[in-house]
């Protein structure tokens, strides 16, 4: 049954659409992980659903009522932000028991519920500090606690962890996952970053300049990017992009060339609008990348190493194929990335070969509209 | 934005530095060393013209006890506490109210509403004198308590609501947000949240409105006539004769008025101090 549902939401600030004909519909108990860069209207998603901004246009379903005009402290929802909010003047206790407090509940019950809240979050031993005693992932809990309390139909997380440190932020992210699936609540969760969208969510929902550009399983995402911003906003290191031409369309496959590379076949599922002459976009994953001669390779081509990053577990390098350029790399330069699952001894300067093989190889077209995905993933699985 | 330390190797700058603050200090504390030393003194010996010399004949509780039994001091005392503390309270009330609404609701004509409340403050009193006393002579409030208190409040209304709105503005948006999402009223926030969090703005405020109405002359003299309701800075002019005038027991007179807001500032320093480093200091 939809828990959540946004229907056909637009959103005005002055005459800045910042929210374009959002559609969303959200299962119960379902972890959703919105994700998407700085200013594509995460967060106006998230306090539209709390009832923080008035929508202008659409409505708001949440447990089969529409809320849309509906007060936030009537929604059933409970928001997590980023900076914490928590009350400066106000103990833990009292900070978690604020919005039963508000409701006149009594307070014997009170104390259970913040009670409750604290075992479940371990920071019974916190309850009468004040936040500046805390530490941030302490403030964390007691910000994620005071939502817990009041046992809100769904929860809402404005990037919760962006304040945190890299190691709490990698323990807050299992803790957060454990206690959804603790509580079973609906969650509704914001961020721009991937690795938090990858491993936390059920679906991640990729937002940009206020459009849900696709949303579905993370994996799905990852495998059967919709779109050329889907493909680069999902993966770290960051996918590589080339600039090809169509030079002929035969039998479900495109003959792309590539500048200072050998022509390249790409089965294609979707081949409308395509005319030979076209200029698309090849994609090609970091991972796919292969060193050396790879039996029915379709890309290959000889590189230089420019930078090695070893990780220990795997090792990163960054390889100059001299014209043939990769677009908006993550180095900044026209490098192509490739990631080894090894730790691999490779030096910069050294010559190399890459390949990749034709099923690794993802195509858009000059719209930015994958066209050979979808199909040939779902085949091969 | 605060002045570098002078660094311990530059003796002279320290010097100068030191010596001119002495020069502010001893200049701003003159006035006040100079009641200090006529209320110590006997009347025959500041006839005699020896204004700054050290008292011959230590006369200060003499001329406390004459301030009390000679002159009306003590009722004009009343009169400026009934006048002063309702004020103070109103404003802090309207204030706070004001302050939360033009800080966090966008409506139509917030602007102009604040511009109305800051741009009050700049109209001279002298221009204001006339029409307020005919409009207290009409409404049949001249010399009453009410009419002094109305005016005040309504004055110092102004600044207070600058002061709060600008303090209230800095408080964190998501803060706000909050109380909202868990269901907190306006009321409910303005109680639990803003007021508890504005402590020390309200106790700096107190205190500025507080030494703004207690020291008022101008509208005491206009706005009052008769000794029962006179606060204490016109009361004080009476003590004037009409051709000698006993400097002794004025200047005893005025350290006894000054007596509630330097006391006021001792017990509410600490909040007075935190309240105007507040907004730099973000908790
Ligand atoms: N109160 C506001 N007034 C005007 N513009 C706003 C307001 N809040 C957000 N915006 C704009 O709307 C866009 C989306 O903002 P937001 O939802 O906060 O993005 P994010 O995805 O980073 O959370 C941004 O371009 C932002 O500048
Ligand atoms: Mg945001």
């Amino acid at each position: 049954m939809s828990h959540v549902r946004l229907i056909d939401i637009d959103k005005y600030y002055g005459s800045y659409h910042a929210l374009k004909s959002v559609n969303l519909t959200v299962d119960k108990g379902e972890f959703i992980v919105m994700v998407g860069p700085s200013g594509c209207g995460k967060s106006t998603t998230l306090k539209s659903i709390a009832g923080l901004e008035a929508i202008s246009s659409g409505e708001i379903w949440i447990n089969g009522r529409n809320v849309t005009r509906e007060e936030p402290g009537d929604r059933g929802i409970a928001m997590v932000f980023q900076s914490y909010a928590l009350y400066p003047h106000m103990t833990v206790a009292e900070n978690m028991g604020f919005g039963l407090k508000m409701a006149k509940r009594p307070q014997a019950e009170i104390d259970v519920a913040v009670k409750r809240a604290a075992e479940i979050l371990r920071i019974t031993d916190q309850l009468d500090k004040r936040p500046k005693e805390l530490s941030g992932g302490q403030r964390q809990r007691v910000a994620i606690g005071r939502a817990i309390t009041r046992s809100p139909e769904v929860f809402l997380f404005d990037e919760p962890l962006s304040n945190l440190d890299a190691a709490l932020r990698t323990q807050m992210r299992v803790e957060l996952t454990t206690l959804h699936q603790q509580l079973g609540s609906t969650m509704i969760y914001v961020t721009h970053d991937q690795v938090e969208a990858m491993t936390m969510a059920s679906r991640i929902v990729v937002f940009n300049k206020g459009v849900i550009e696709q949303q579905g399983a993370p994996l799905e995402l990852y495998h059967n990017p919709v779109n050329q911003f889907v493909a680069g906003f999902l993966g770290a290191p960051r996918i590589n992009f080339v600039a090809a031409t169509l030079v002929n369309l035969r039998d479900g496959v495109a003959e792309v060339a590539l500048e200072g590379a050998s022509t390249v076949h790409v089965p294609v599922a979707d081949t409308a609008g395509l005319t030979n002459g076209a200029k698309l976009t090849l994609g090609v994953r970091p991972e796919a990348l292969k060193i050396g001669d790879v039996p029915d390779a379709a890309l290959s081509f000889d590189a230089q190493v420019r930078l090695v990053e070893q990780l220990g577990r795997e090792t990163v390098l960054y390889v100059d194929a001299g014209p043939l350029a990769a677009i908006g790399s993550e180095s900044g330069t026209h490098n192509f990335t490739v990631q080894l699952g090894t730790a691999a001894p490779y030096a910069a300067g050294q010559s190399i070969k890459v390949s990749a093989r034709a099923a690794d190889l993802y195509l858009f077209a000059p719209d930015g509209k994958a066209v050979n995905r979808p199909k040939l993933i779902a085949a091969s699985l | 934005m605060f002045p570098r330390p002078l660094p311990e190797e530059k003796p002279l700058q320290r010097g100068l530095y030191v010596g001119f603050v002495a020069l502010i200090l001893i200049l701003w504390l003159l006035p006040l060393f100079a009641v200090m030393l006529t209320a110590s003194k006997t009347a025959d010996e500041i006839m005699a013209g020896q204004y700054w010399t050290w008292p011959k004949h230590f006369n200060l509780i003499e001329n406390f006890q004459a301030v009390f039994a000679q002159t009306n001091m003590w009722g004009y005392f009343i009169n400026s506490l009934i006048i002063t503390l309702p004020s103070v309270l109103l404003v802090l009330v309207f204030s706070t109210l004001t302050g939360y609404v033009l800080a966090r609701y966008n409506f139509k004509g917030n602007a102009l509403v604040f511009a109305l409340f800051v741009g009050g403050n700049f109209l001279p009193a002298q221009i204001m004198m006339i029409p307020v006393r005919d409009l207290m002579v009409s409404v049949g409030l001249y010399d009453t308590y009410l009419a002094l208190i109305i005016f005040h409040v309504a004055f110092q209304t102004g600044f207070a609501t600058l002061f709060m709105r600008n303090f209230i503005a800095a408080l964190p948006d998501e803060l706000f947000q909050a109380a909202r999402a868990e269901g907190a009223s306006p009321w409910q926030t303005l109680r639990h949240v803003v007021i508890p969090l504005m402590r020390p703005a309200l106790a700096a405020l107190a205190i500025l409105t507080f030494t703004f109405v207690w020291n008022d002359y101008f509208w005491a003299i206009v706005l009052t006539q008769s000794d029962a309701v006179k606060p204490v800075t016109a009361g004080l002019n009476n003590l004037r004769g009409e051709w000698t005038s006993a400097w002794n027991i004025v200047a005893a007179a005025t350290l006894f008025v000054a007596v509630p807001p330097v006391t006021m500032f001792f017990l509410m320093q600490k909040h007075f101090i935190a309240g105007l480093t507040m907004g730099a200091v973000k908790g």
